[in-house]
């Protein structure tokens, strides 16, 4: 049983050009929005008969689908809605800055142990992952310099023949070959493909539910 | 890994993890592709811009497509890089193996001999075209130079003779300009 809370993708920019979660149980997105939700309900409770509860829906199929961030900007003319957004939104930019910071010192820091640091980067150092008591963080850089960053439970030890299928068989496929998502190799573009996001959760939640633990 | 170990892994990839496409149809749609943009220009050196411009944005997706298929490392020096690209990157997308030759004596440019550029098959350049220096195959440039700038690399590639012009083999001369950083975050305290 592997739990898997959450995954980042950096690219060569150093941005979060992805990131989504699935069994997080703190975080800038749903922090914010159990207490729009909260607030959801009681301003539904107010207007009760006067207008349709469509938020109940919203809710629903939140739950089904996983967060993503970084999404396209709320387009809710609803003023309290847009500054709830802009709030996550601030949070996930400071924590995300905050994990590349810490994943590239780590990283850096081995390289310097292997005798393998340079300017050029990279990951010669075999960086693969770190835990504490409550998580573990596992590291695949591809050659191209796109850096994906899992967040699992302790027990889980090694997700790289993971990170590399998420590489080589949904980021590649997905994102590198869709000839909409506009590749410009000077500036960062978030994912936005609803496909992308589909077929990575089906993996994550196949080995979720695969009972054999990679050891 | 040796040339020997990387030609077997181009080998392996062209045989078994790529999904093929008529050749013919392939060559015809690139020459009608040359055609409209020598009708849209008007001028043979725009075109060959063009084609440039179109290979780098092929090159910087497609060395994606190339380390996912073949799991390859990044390369240790740039005479394994030169390696790569005869044996892995033409064979896999191809099926041709130019062979690397005429290095510098700093060792930072080579040229990539090809004489049998599928491209080339049906095509036959008008007297103006070779006049002016038209580089049929441009696009080759520009998809190394993308894809080495992905990995870091800066270069500089570009079409030395051509077979079209009435060479007995092309040749395309890489230069490496220099090998780029990586990109740190901004400092925003």
């Amino acid at each position: 049983m592997v739990l898997v809370y959450n995954l980042y993708i950096f690219d060569r920019h150093c941005q979060c050009i992805y990131y989504t979660e699935w069994n997080r149980p703190v975080s800038p997105l749903t922090a914010d929005i159990a207490s729009v939700r909260t607030r959801a309900k009681e301003v539904a409770r107010v207007n009760q008969g006067r207008s349709s509860d469509d938020n109940g829906a919203a809710s629903a199929s939140d739950s089904r689908r996983p967060l993503v961030w970084p999404t396209a900007p709320v387009s809710s003319s609803n003023a309290k809605d847009k500054s709830i957004a802009s709030v996550q939104n601030v949070a996930m930019e400071e924590e995300a800055k905050l994990v590349y910071g810490v994943v590239l010192s780590t990283r850096n820091i081995i390289n310097k142990f292997n005798g393998k640091d340079g300017p050029q980067g990279g990951n010669p150092g075999g960086f693969m992952s770190f835990a504490t008591n409550t998580y573990r963080l596992h590291y695949y850089e591809a050659p191209t310099g796109v850096k994906f960053i899992l967040n699992t439970d302790t027990a889980t030890t090694s997700m790289q023949p993971v990170l590399e299928m998420i590489y080589r068989n949904i980021y590649v496929e997905y994102v590198v070959k869709n000839p909409l998502f506009h590749i410009d190799p000077h500036v960062s573009v978030p994912i936005e493909n609803d496909y992308f996001r589909a077929v990575l959760n089906n993996y994550i939640r196949e080995i979720s539910a695969s009972s054999t633990t990679t050891a | 890994m040796s040339a020997k170990q990387y030609k077997t892994v181009g080998e392996e990839a062209w045989k078994n993890n790529v999904e093929k496409v008529n050749a013919e149809l392939f060559i015809f749609t690139y020459g009608s592709l040359v055609v409209q943009l020598v009708k849209d220009y008007e001028d043979y050196t725009a075109v060959n811009k063009q084609l440039d411009k179109m290979g780098y944005n092929i090159g910087v997706r497609l060395i994606d497509d190339v380390l996912a298929r073949t799991g390859l490392e990044k390369c240790a020096d740039f005479h394994s890089t030169a390696e790569v690209i005869s044996k892995v990157g033409f064979k896999v997308f191809l099926n041709i193996t130019p062979s690397v030759q005429n290095w510098s004596s700093d060792g930072k440019e080579f040229s990539l001999i090809i004489d049998d550029n599928p491209l080339n098959d049906f095509c036959e350049l008008p007297p103006r075209a070779v006049q002016d220096g038209l580089w049929y195959s441009n696009v080759f440039c520009g998809v190394i130079r993308g894809a080495l700038e992905m990995m870091q690399m800066q270069t500089e590639v570009y079409f030395v003779r051509d077979v079209l012009h009435g060479a007995d083999v092309s040749e395309i001369r890489v230069k490496l300009v220099k090998v780029l950083d990586e990109e740190v975050p901004a400092n925003d305290e």
